[in-house]
């Protein structure tokens, strides 16, 4: 078999229809042009790279080519057909054969390798009966495809992989859609190792010749030298260059990039002359496990520039916050007072609803007595000088922060930190998203800041920034190995220095940053005791009662002492899958006791005329999930609010509690069997129906939005279709609820679903969710209800009144919650 | 007209101001029972709930979705505490008082640990504060029989000055306080700050849980005080007392224009928002609305609120998010 039928043609580099087309591409942010008439054209077989500083525009162009931005003006065709760009979202992207390998990662870490194969090809199979076992198969073929020997378990979360094979995991399956024809790779290497990195090469290559495009974005210049076909250049939004890769070089690239190597170059070299080592006075101190490869400690003194460099997350941005924290003693040690600016402006630095000046004035009073005055004139008085030095134009400190450009943003927070009386000033990655001249410019304030006599600490992730530095302190695996002083400082340096150590145990620090962070066993004990405490509080409760009084255990007292299980459970199951979604609401139980009322009046006089309006009351559940999504509000308000209604609505219907339950209604949960416990088979079916739910691709995909919304939003996944589906799920948990208690008590009352509320919180955090969303877990959710009702029970045994059961519970919910936190917390230090 | 609007758009207190004035000229027409006897009336009941409300403003204002649920507990608590203590009896007002304000602090302390060290959101955590408070409330309960309260407390919440209640002097002395700690000290930065990017708040030096926690505290001693007030001026307590407070006290920040997702609050609109929410029940209550109804008017109002107010806000927050991320992205 020589020949095989090609429905593709195989590498028609030159004539073939592009897979792509962009054509005059613009966009702009603010003030700011993103990306100004750029073209992009890649044909078949074409392996793209495409390179430019940061804030060059390459991540707005990608945005618009994956359908999540809408550019301002520009064309774009796909297969030789034009897309209107009214209709072309993530989704019609991914169906056009276009798939993105973000540089954040999009995968969710609370799901499996294989489940996160799933969410990115739910049409291959998601059906039938065994689908995880088809996507576990997809997941090993396309993972041996691309990184044979990989060694990565496709049943591991996500979030217990190191870094590096996450990275592995994210290619391997955008790699894997069967209709790809463009394949854009984000700073594919960032975390792989030479052997992945050269394994991937490889793999592009193979693809391509098969005629897969492959846009390949990447700072590393001779990765893209080596890998590519053709290469486009951006710099300040703008096409700076493009031609094949035989014309290219690395130095006639990084002049095309803006000459940034250049400029900087220069004005480093003249801060190497002004410096001089060994001068100053010691700010900071560096001491312990960190330098156990250094072999002695690090001191930082007054009017230095200290970079701290590394492949990321190598404990270099770690070490910049334990210097944030750091007291004047102990390992890593900070002997004045300190100041930090972040480059991740949006979510470590500007005060979005604030104007210039106040964001620089925050820096002066944040450390100031509670009670002292302030005023925008002081402010003002005390901002000027800074103001001038830094060029920020005075007549725009009125304006709103987000007004202006990243570059004068920036500017903005460098004004904060020195408008207080930081003598340590520490940079994180202060350049992000900042142009070109903007950033010369910031490079000057910074010399100047160091000259004034403050020590900079400076963490960048273009190694090609620690050129303005006087020493350059290089991470791996969460240890400084090197020292970089003065003249020994070039990109090369520090980039072999980066990888001294073994792949294996950067890759450990990649999966968890910094020196301390390696999770010790006997935290994954705690957390593990954690996991089994709602088991063992329900044995211990039920053993207390059963050693009272032994009736407990069987048939019949257990059936007694459950009954109020049934509607808790389910309501609990309810309220588990809005956990889920890292929401809460409050109206779960109010919503419960509507659907009892309602059954036990409106259902017995008129069942036609129950039935429309109890699926009337299910479906504005839906509602509420829509409401809240689609105007961004919070849950807890809407479902506080929501619980008005509910109760309103129940009380409107029957003032008094009264009413029947329909006479088809009893049997069905009250039925008997001699010798089953009849609660404990109705909570058994309960907790399997929410099981079955968790485990079906449904119950992934709504897994993945607790734990990475944004990234199934990527990957074309509706987010408002979700909630509502996520509410409507729950609604029906919680009606069923009601109509339990309609069945039970033969009788309804709106106030009886109130309490229920606290409790199914109570019991969906003592099964053992995450309250953050993501993480759910349907039997310790029953076990918690159980024990929650038996504790009840309980007191009543021990002759404690009543009275004291609200209070119990609601100790024990925060008991558990303690504890929780303080496992998560040893963790975490 | 860009000027008025932009400086609507800064004071957004004023639309819960035109709330109240719309809603006072229709109660004018539709009914002749609206007389200044009726309008002191609206004032007072304002009144309790605008201490509450600007306690959960300032918990508001911390932002991350931060509510203070353990209000409507500390509420009827403190109503029962203050009545036994005081007893009736003017002399023990001060040590009455001194009780009260214990509950407030401790309880504020314990929402504020909950929260701040151990960061149980802070719903769940006032929830739960208000469930064990809720126990404390039905034992305080047994030991109620007979209390009265006493003359000049009674005078101080239902008592008038000139025509104008007491309880709206001190309403009012509450709201001009607010407004100075918000807009005029150094405490009310802090807190905008970490309403509106705690982790940006905390790399600029700002003590981010003290500044929480002292939110928490000041919500729980409002509402301690205000229930001790409230007592004071039913001349009794009853375990649902603290319960309408709940909703409306959020609804009151809502409407009076403080943002829900914390960083920009105003103790005016609050006022306002108090105002308008009170006049919504009384106009129900005069039309005879059943309380069913009534419950389902003040959710939607709630609900309805939020989604006009959620959107434009936060358009201007999300417009910051492309250049971030295209920093974030092309690194």
């Amino acid at each position: 078999m020589n020949v095989v039928p090609l429905s593709r043609e195989k590498a028609p580099q030159a004539e073939a229809e592009p897979v792509v087309a962009l054509r005059g591409i613009t966009k702009a942010y603010g003030p700011t042009l993103a990306n100004q008439a750029v073209d992009l054209t890649v044909g078949p077989g074409e392996i793209v790279g495409l390179v430019g500083g940061n804030g060059a525009g390459k991540s707005t162009l990608m945005r618009v080519l994956s359908g999540v931005t809408v550019p301002d003006e520009g064309s774009l065709v796909i297969g030789g057909a034009a897309r209107n760009w009214a209709d072309y979202g993530p989704g019609e992207a991914q169906a056009a054969g276009i798939r993105i390998v973000h540089q954040e990662l999009s995968l969710c870490g609370n799901l499996t390798v294989a489940e996160n194969f799933f969410l990115e090809r739910p049409d291959a199979g998601s059906a039938r009966p065994g689908w995880r076992r088809t996507y576990r198969a997809l997941a090993r073929q396309w993972l041996d495809a691309v990184f044979p020997g990989h060694g990565i378990d496709v049943d591991a979360e996500i979030g217990d992989l190191p870094i590096g094979q996450r990275q592995m995991v994210e290619i391997a399956r955008a790699a894997s859609d069967p209709d790809l024809k463009l394949l854009v790779l984000d700073e594919p290497t960032s975390s792989l190792d030479p052997e992945r990195s050269r394994q991937l090469r490889s793999f592009i290559k193979s693809r391509a010749a098969q005629g897969v495009a492959f846009i390949f974005i990447s700072h590393k210049l001779k990765e893209i030298l080596e890998v590519t076909t053709r290469i486009v250049a951006l710099r300040n939004g703008r096409l700076a260059w493009a031609g094949s890769v035989e014309g290219a070089s690395v130095e006639r690239l990084v002049e095309a990039m803006g000459g940034e190597a250049g400029a900087s170059l220069r004005a480093g070299r003249q801060r190497h002359a002004a410096w001089s080592p060994g001068g100053g006075r010691v700010l900071a101190r560096i001491d312990g496990e960190a330098v156990a490869s250094l072999g002695h400690p690090v001191e930082l003194r007054s009017g230095e520039i200290v970079g701290l460099a590394g492949l990321e997350g190598n404990g270099q941005r770690d070490m910049l916050h334990r210097l944030f924290t750091a007291r004047a003693s102990g390992d890593v040690a900070c002997l004045g007072p300190v100041s930090f600016v972040s480059g991740d402006r949006q979510r470590e630095g500007v005060f979005p609803l604030w104007s210039v000046l106040e964001n620089i004035g925050i820096g002066r009073i944040a450390g100031r007595s509670e009670v002292s005055p302030v005023s925008s004139r002081a402010e003002r008085a005390a901002a000027a000088p800074t103001v001038e030095r830094l060029r920020l134009d005075p007549s725009r400190l009125e304006s709103n922060i987000l007004e202006l450009s990243g570059g004068n943003q920036q500017k903005a927070l460098v004004a904060r930190a020195l408008a207080g009386d930081g003598e340590v000033v520490l940079l994180d990655d202060p350049t992000r998203g900042v142009d070109v001249n903007a950033k010369a410019e910031f490079y000057g304030v910074v010399a100047d800041v160091a000259a004034a006599g403050r020590l900079v600490v400076w963490h960048s992730t273009e190694d090609i920034e620690f050129l303005e530095c006087d020493r350059v302190l290089v991470f791996s695996g969460g240890r400084i190995v090197r020292e970089l002083v003065g003249e020994e400082i070039s990109e090369e340096a520090i980039v072999n220095s980066s990888f001294l150590q073994p792949a294996a145990s950067r890759e450990v620090a990649g999966a968890a940053p910094g020196p301390a962070a390696s999770p010790t066993r006997g935290n994954h004990l705690g957390r593990r005791l954690i996991g089994l405490m709602p088991f063992v509080s329900f044995i211990a409760v039920l053993g207390a009662m059963a050693w009272a009084n032994p009736m407990v255990l069987s048939a019949f007292g257990l059936d007694l002492l459950l009954g109020s299980a049934v509607a808790l459970t389910l309501i609990a199951l309810a309220q588990m899958f809005i956990v889920g979604g890292s929401e809460i609401d409050l109206g779960a139980g109010a919503f419960a006791g509507l659907a009892n009322v309602i059954s036990a009046t409106l259902l017995v006089d008129n069942p036609a005329a129950g039935a429309a309006v109890l699926l009337l009351a299910w479906l504005s559940y839906g509602l509420i999930a829509a409401i809240i999504h689609a105007r961004k509000i919070p849950s807890i308000v809407v479902t506080l609010g929501a619980s008005f209604i509910w109760v309103g609505i129940g009380y409107s219907l029957q003032p008094t509690p009264g009413g029947s339950s329909p006479e088809w209604l009893a049997p069905l949960f009250t039925w008997q069997i001699p010798g089953v416990p009849t609660t404990i088979v109705l909570i058994l079916l309960a907790g399997a129906a929410a099981v079955l739910i968790d485990r079906s691709p449904l119950g992934v995909v709504l897994r993945g939005f607790g734990s990475n919304a944004g990234a199934l939003e990527r990957g074309g996944w509706s987010v408002l279709r979700y909630s509502v589906i996520r509410y409507l799920i729950a609604g029906a948990f919680a009606l069923i609820a009601g109509l339990s208690l309609t069945a039970i008590n033969t009788a309804s009352d709106i106030n009886s679903g109130g309490p229920f509320t606290l409790l199914s919180i109570a019991a969906v955090v003592m099964g053992g969710c995450a309250l953050l969303g993501g993480v759910i877990s349907p039997l310790g959710v029953v076990i918690g209800s159980l024990t929650l009702s038996l504790i009840g029970a309980l007191l009543g045994t021990l002759g404690v009144s009543t009275d004291y059961n609200a209070a119990v519970q609601g100790g024990l919910l925060l008991l558990i919650l303690v504890l929780r936190m303080a496992v998560d917390r040893r963790e975490d230090a | 007209m860009p000027d008025l609007s932009s400086w609507m758009a800064r004071n957004r207190w004023v639309w819960s101001l035109i709330g109240v004035l719309i809603l006072w000229g229709i109660l004018s027409l539709i009914t002749d029972r609206v007389s200044l006897h009726s309008l002191s009336g609206v004032a007072t009941s304002a009144s309790f709930l605008v201490l509450a409300a600007l306690g959960q403003m300032f918990v508001v204002t911390t932002g991350r979705g931060n509510i203070d649920l353990s209000i409507a507990s500390v509420i009827a608590l403190s109503a029962f505490v203050g009545l036994i203590v005081i007893g009736g009896n003017d002399g023990r007002i001060a040590v009455g008082l001194l009780a009260v304000l214990g509950i407030g602090l401790a309880v504020g302390a314990t929402n504020a640990v909950l929260v701040v060290l151990f960061r149980i959101p802070a719903m769940i955590a006032t929830l739960a504060t208000g469930y064990v408070l809720a126990t404390t409330t039905l034992i305080a309960n047994r030991s109620i029989a007979g209390a009265v309260a006493s003359p000049a407390l009674a005078f101080v919440a239902g008592g008038k000055v000139g025509g104008v209640p007491v309880m709206f002097l001190i309403a009012l002395a509450a709201v001009a306080l607010s407004s100075l700690v918000l807009g005029k000290l150094a405490y009310g930065r802090t807190l905008s700050a970490t309403g509106q990017n705690a982790r940006a708040a905390r790399l600029a030096g700002v003590r981010t849980g003290r500044v929480t926690a002292t939110a928490f505290v000041i919500s729980s001693v409002l509402a301690a005080l205000d229930g001790a007030l409230l007592s004071a001026y039913v001349g009794g307590a009853f375990l649902e007392m603290g319960a309408p407070y709940l909703l409306q006290s959020v609804g009151a920040v809502v409407l009076g224009g403080s943002l829900i997702f914390g960083g920009s609050s105003t103790a005016v609109g609050t006022l306002f928002g108090c105002i308008l929410l009170v006049l919504i029940v009384t106009t129900m209550q005069i039309t005879g609305l059943p309380p069913g109804t009534q419950d389902i008017v003040q959710g939607l109002v709630i609900i309805g609120v939020l989604a006009l107010a959620g959107r434009p806000v936060l358009r201007r927050i999300v417009r910051a998010e492309p250049k971030a991320a295209r920093g974030a992205g092309a690194q």
